[in-house]
């Protein structure tokens, strides 16, 4: 059934172009900003550059409502394990863009507490140079983004998910398999042992009474 | 009275020393002992009454070319709200032995966060200071960055996230609250923590 | 946990965690506060969350390389730091600065100021869940980072100013967009001040929130616009002039209450102030050099490097082993958006710096904060952090 819809069909395709419409045009971020280049996200919402042109202006500040973990700023050693939980508890499909140097490799900050590259922690799709980062910059990861998600097949996702599925039930049965014949196999080793006792206890008790 | 003044007046009553670094102000360079009298002495017996503590900083000597006597300073800069304009410093040596300075905690209310933060960075112990931890750098972090010796690119990973709940709880009890049952996190458990851990 | 309070009643209150990724926190901040309901009894405070080791980086260059270091410190303000490194260094040499970089340091001064209040002013209301007033603020700050564009090629972090000078002299046409942007500086003022003056829901949230005595302010270190809200006048152009501020004409604006409003009511306030003074430094402003001529300190201009032996010498000189501080300890304070920024120099007399501490102002601010929403509702946290502007550049270094 997996190996079926892995196959591109003209309803498995337009499916999957109606996912990726709807996901690239409709991309939450998370602004997990930190420094510098947060002041530069601010300056991209606002009039003069106008995030809501892609459909992006609905900031959400909890990662359990968003699509784009945008990490604008320096990371440091201290922030990590937070913005590792952060992108944990984020749900699936994610995306991850480091705005600017600091949060790319470090920056210019190539010191004792801050970690060079929050790809250190987290994975990422997109990295933006720049320190901070023109907001022009910034849309223009924006479409890398886009770009890279038009390209992804919801429903070869999803096949290998069933895929990944299906193994992982077959192993779980074969699992499940191999316990009950060892617990079968013990039970009959258990009944053989009782069986044996019951017979030199037999064995005993007929010896007992002859004598 | 002028900042020169005020030195005199320094020099005679607690043996302060001029640093002769300072070429474009007045530092006096007075001993730990004394330090809080002369703090003490600063913000209510002299005429401008220098009310606001400005800055402390560390200093390591260590490197320093030609330098003479303890590794370690400690700078207060303090000036005047009432006149305008009106400023000194003071510095405290404090030797690599030793590495204590009476805290100023308790006379100036922000000595609290500058004295966590020279604790951090280098080390110095402030005798008397309520809540010594550090400031800047994270639970796990050993050693002071801020040292001479300290090199610069040593990186040190923070595994987990540190729960504040024991400085709560203290703050509770400056506050004149009494806790008689602890929040069940303040012992933080391993498991939980390693979830969202970088190392796990 | 459970506590007993002063009457010895049985409270049970609820620890919470705010931050460092929260909304109105700005990334960076951190606080621990144990809840009964919906007031803080008691708060903690957490910083660091953005030291980025600006101390140790420093040692490892050239006085003038410190000057990049010094943008990142209150991104909101760029030059203003710059400007107050520079500052710093160059009373050290004792160097006198000619009259045109005077007035054009007082000029990108305060429009950095009108900058950073104006961004304070939005986001504050943007965590008190007003959108409009953030797009209104935006527009003239927009307006000033495209002046930036021109003058500096940078947006946010300009490098602008040198020890010695500036990075270059205006541009032809630099007082008519400044002009300009003074003009939709004041519009929006006029618009914010429609928005919010009578705004029953932003009074509420705001007057009598987060207040403090001027005593205690002062013990606590408080400067800048956060003192002078507590009815203070101490501002550093005025105590301490530099660069000729006390020859303009404005007034130091105080607030009454020391509350939250006031903050935000004398940030506006001081912009109105600041226009001031650009519009008389603009009609000050004489053509001259802006750069000092000693190639020990300030790098000669190009033109000279190519045709004189002097000239390169000192471009080479300067550039490879830095300038050569005097050897000494100062310190000096100059007064940045949020206060007094404040640096600790000590130099060995060789080309790098020996030791750079800076004072931040929002330190200071930040380390009260438990004083401020002790005994308050949660949702008034917020207004307090977002009034107060902690920059957490400058906050951690």
């Amino acid at each position: 059934m997996g190996n079926e819809a892995g196959k591109p069909s003209i309803i498995t395709s337009s499916l999957d172009f109606l996912v990726n419409w709807g996901r690239t045009n409709s991309l939450w971020p998370f602004p997990y900003g930190t420094a510098c280049c947060a002041i530069e996200f601010m300056s991209t919402e606002v009039g003069r550059y106008d995030l809501s042109r892609i459909g992006s202006e609905y900031v959400r500040f909890t990662p359990r409502q968003s699509d784009v973990l945008l990490v604008a700023g320096t990371i440091t050693y201290k922030q990590a394990p937070i913005l590792k939980r952060i992108y944990e508890q984020m749900a699936e499909p994610r995306w991850v863009i480091a705005m600017g140097a600091c949060a790319s490799s470090g920056g210019f900050y190539d010191c004792y507490c801050t970690v060079p590259g929050i790809d250190h922690i987290i994975p990422v799709d997109v990295y933006i140079g720049g320190c901070p980062s023109r907001p022009e910059a910034f849309f223009d990861a924006m479409f890398d983004l886009q770009k890279k998600i038009k390209d992804e097949s919801y429903m070869k996702q999803r096949a290998e998910r069933v895929k990944e599925q299906i193994e992982m039930i077959k192993a779980k049965t074969a699992e499940a398999k191999a316990n009950a014949k060892a617990f079968a196999q013990e039970k009959v080793v258990d009944i053989k042992d009782f069986v044996v006792e019951k017979e030199q206890n037999l064995v005993k008790k007929a010896q007992f009474w002859k004598e | 009275m002028s900042a020169e003044n005020i030195f005199s007046t320094l020099e005679e009553k607690f043996g302060a020393k001029r640093e002769t670094l300072d070429k474009w102000g007045v530092t006096a360079v007075v001993s730990g002992a004394y330090l809080r009298n002369v703090v003490q002495f600063l913000k209510d017996s002299t005429e401008e009454k220098f009310d606001m503590l400005v800055d402390i900083a560390g200093i390591d000597y260590l490197t320093y070319p030609n330098h003479e006597g303890p590794r370690f300073a400690v700078s207060y800069a303090f000036k005047s709200i009432k006149t305008p304009g009106a400023r000194i410093r003071l510095k405290v040596l404090v030797g690599e032995d030793s590495l204590k300075v009476p805290t100023i905690s308790d006379l100036y209310a922000n000595a609290n966060w500058y004295e966590r933060e020279v604790y951090d960075q280098f080390g110095i112990v402030f005798e008397g200071h309520p809540d010594l931890r550090r400031l800047l750098n994270h639970v796990e972090f050993v050693g002071h960055p801020l040292r001479k010796d300290y090199p610069a690119q040593k990186r040190q990973w923070l595994s987990t996230n540190d729960y504040l709940l024991p400085e709560l709880e203290k703050r509770l009890e400056t506050l004149g609250y009494k806790v008689i049952q602890r929040s069940k996190e303040v012992e933080p458990n391993d498991d939980e923590f390693l979830e969202g851990s970088v190392k796990a | 946990m459970i506590v007993l309070d002063k009457n010895g009643e049985k409270l049970n209150l609820m620890p919470l965690n705010v931050g460092p990724s929260h909304p109105a926190t700005h990334g960076c901040l951190r606080f621990m506060a144990a809840m009964d309901g919906e007031t803080i009894v008691a708060s903690v405070e957490e910083i660091g969350y953005l030291h980025r080791g600006f101390e140790k980086m420093v040692e490892r260059g050239t006085w003038q390389q410190v000057v990049p270091y010094t943008d990142r410190l209150n991104y909101c303000s760029a030059i203003m730091n710059n400007i107050a490194y520079c500052r710093a260094v160059e009373t050290m040499f004792g160097i006198e600065l000619p009259e045109r970089t005077k007035v054009l340091r007082v000029i990108v001064n305060e429009l950095s100021r009108i900058n950073d209040h104006f961004v304070c002013v939005a986001a504050a209301f943007q965590d008190l869940g007003g959108t409009t007033p953030f797009m209104y603020a935006f527009n003239p700050r927009e307006e000033i980072m495209c002046i930036w564009e021109k003058l500096t090629g940078a947006r946010l972090t300009n490098s602008f100013a040198r020890i010695g000078g500036l990075y270059r002299d205006s541009y032809e046409g630099f007082e008519s967009d400044v002009l300009a942007a003074l003009d939709s500086t004041e519009k929006a003022l006029k618009d914010l001040h429609a928005c919010l003056d009578r705004n029953r829901i932003f009074l509420d949230r705001t007057v009598g929130i987060g207040k403090i005595s001027a005593e205690k302010a002062i013990s606590y270190g408080w400067t800048g616009p956060c003192l002078r809200a507590c009815g203070v006048a101490s501002d550093l152009r005025k105590d301490e002039p530099y660069y000729d501020y006390e020859t303009y004409d404005w007034e130091v604006v105080v607030g009454t209450q020391g509350d939250c409003n006031d903050r935000l009511q004398v940030r506006l306030a001081e912009i109105e102030e600041s226009v001031k003074i650009v519009r008389q430094a603009l009609k000050r402003l004489a053509p001259g050099p802006v750069d000092i001529v000693d190639p020990r300190i300030r790098v000669p201009a190009h033109k000279l490097a190519y045709q004189d032996m002097e000239g390169l010498i000192g471009r080479f000189k300067s550039v490879y082993e830095g300038i050569r501080v005097p050897e000494g300890e100062y310190y000096s304070g100059s007064e940045c958006a949020n206060g007094e920024l404040g640096f600790t120099i000590i130099s060995d007399g060789s080309g790098h710096p020996y030791r750079i501490k800076v004072r931040p102002p929002c330190l200071t601010q930040f380390a009260a904060f438990h004083d401020l929403v002790e005994g308050g509702q949660l949702a008034d946290s917020m207004a307090v952090l977002s009034g107060l502007n902690i920059i957490a550049g400058e906050l951690d270094r």
